[in-house]
């Protein structure tokens, strides 16, 4: 589970203090998929970053008992001037993963031929996708974070991603974030709602949707 | 922790940084030296360079080095311990700059970064002191090292200031952007007070008292006085220069810290 604890999170923009969480606590269940509901520009991103730990809340804090993915479809974390073998090495290392193993799984999934071995600057922004896609499911995460559809490639490589995640449904869970009611039905068990700051869990994904709806 | 990774033991905890700053140093050693045939050799040149330009002054102006020392391992071991201080400084500050996209995983944090950089700053410059002070000794056939290990401690005590200087500064840049232009330019002076270019026994004793506030200055002189048997430094107090390593080292972790939350990521 990845447990929210008294989190608080906002920005100082031009307008003024924008809250995108206000004091929430609240378990995320991982042996589930959760879907998380907002409109545009609710904090769902934001939410999502807090979740992988890639920013932290100004209180309050995230506690995650699982290995929990970057959120998939950014392709950050990658350095330009290195080869997409050398970063696959980099991210590898640093979950202590073998390289050598999910350099081959990579290569498989990713399909980027040659441009495995070529330096990120010239690789367009869908072999990037592949590249950070097939390496998030080359290692093993318990939890994985999909911000919105899964954007990557093509359609018959975006067919191959969500297999490859429905795949992996028996031993890890998706937490997603979307607008779309729609999107949500498609992975997640259970539902959540983030509406002006506040972040509330639904047991069922049709109750989420009449809360959504009605806000 | 309010980081909020998971809650983890300390020997958990140091086996994951100690295998982010292990792969943070592999990348460094590629994006640094990987790129062409002679990469590693760039860092012996920038040495060498300075060495043979300030010996060839010295020779000119009929220059003689300080008592019980020859003038390029003079000249080395102060532009060296220099070196390994200045590039220590700088590699840490720019920590952040051009390696950001690590921080988009949570086990990376800028110190580990500046760590990683530091500790193959460190590799490299060893690399350099051994293999340029070796060479000198073969040139001048003088092969006794009166203590190695004072040697060693008078590199890791440059090394450490430059640490804990550089971890301040990386962290001040991120809440005052114009400290990276500030640095090179308050850094150019200490070229110049720390006994590159002259011995602390040499020096009269009103010079010599205020240069001695420098904590480099005895950090350059330990070493001196651990590579040459004729030389015995007179004024080197460690309990000054462990003073000023450890009130950096604690700063620079203490505002990492709080600069950490700061960083802007993509």
């Amino acid at each position: 589970m990845i447990e929210l604890i008294g989190v608080s999170k906002h920005y100082a923009t031009n307008h003024g203090v924008r809250r995108v969480l206000e004091d929430v606590s609240l378990t995320i269940p991982t042996d589930q998929s959760v879907g998380i509901l907002g409109r545009n520009g609710a904090g769902k991103s934001t939410l999502l970053r807090l979740v992988a730990g890639i920013e932290s809340p100004n209180s309050g804090k995230v506690v995650r008992h699982v290995r929990v993915s970057w959120p998939i479809g950014f392709a950050g974390g990658f350095h330009n001037n290195l080869t997409g073998e050398e970063n696959m090495r980099f991210v590898s290392r640093i979950y202590g993963f073998d390289p050598a193993e999910v350099g081959q799984s990579v290569r498989e999934f990713a399909e980027l031929g040659d441009y495995f071995y070529m330096p990120l600057r010239t690789y367009s922004s869908g072999m990037r996708a592949r590249l950070a896609f097939g390496l998030s499911m080359a290692i093993d995460f318990q939890v994985y974070l999909i911000d919105e559809v899964i954007a990557v490639g093509d359609r018959p490589f975006r067919e191959k991603c969500e297999a490859q995640l429905a795949a992996r449904r028996d031993h890890s869970s998706v937490i997603i974030v979307s607008h779309s009611m729609q999107t949500i039905r498609q992975f997640a068990e259970r539902c959540a709602v983030l509406i002006d700051g506040r972040l509330e869990l639904f047991d069922d994904v049709d109750e989420a949707a009449r809360v959504y709806e009605a806000a | 922790m309010t980081q909020g990774a998971t809650q983890l033991s300390l020997s958990q905890g140091l086996a994951i940084q100690r295998r982010v700053i292990n792969a943070i140093i592999l990348r460094e050693v590629r994006t640094r030296f990987g790129r062409h045939q002679l990469g590693y050799l760039w860092a012996f040149a920038e040495s060498l360079f300075w060495i043979l330009t300030f010996a060839g002054l010295h020779y000119a102006m009929g220059g003689s080095p300080p008592v019980g020392m020859d003038m390029l391992g003079f000249l080395a071991t102060g532009i060296i311990t220099f070196i390994m201080f200045r590039s220590t400084v700088t590699h840490c500050q720019a920590s952040i700059v051009g390696n950001r996209p690590l921080l988009y995983f949570p086990q990376v944090r800028p110190v580990d970064i500046a760590l990683g950089r530091a500790l193959l700053e460190a590799a490299t410059l060893i690399a350099v002191f051994v293999g340029l002070l070796g060479a000198n000794a073969l040139l001048i056939g003088e092969f006794d090292v009166d203590a190695p290990l004072v040697v060693l401690a008078g590199l890791s005590a440059a090394w450490l200031l430059g640490f804990g200087l550089g971890m301040c500064l990386m962290a001040l840049s991120i809440y005052f952007p114009v400290t990276d232009q500030l640095v090179p330019i308050l850094l150019r002076p200490m070229f110049f007070v720390s006994g590159l270019f002259f011995a602390a026994n040499d020096l009269p004793t009103e010079l010599r008292d205020y240069l001695l506030y420098n904590p480099l200055l005895h950090a350059v002189e330990l070493v001196r006085d651990g590579w040459f048997v004729g030389y015995h430094s007179h004024h080197v107090d460690l309990q000054y220069l462990a003073g000023w390593i450890l009130a950096l080292v604690y700063l620079g972790l203490l505002l990492e810290r709080f600069a950490r939350r700061r960083v802007e990521l993509a």
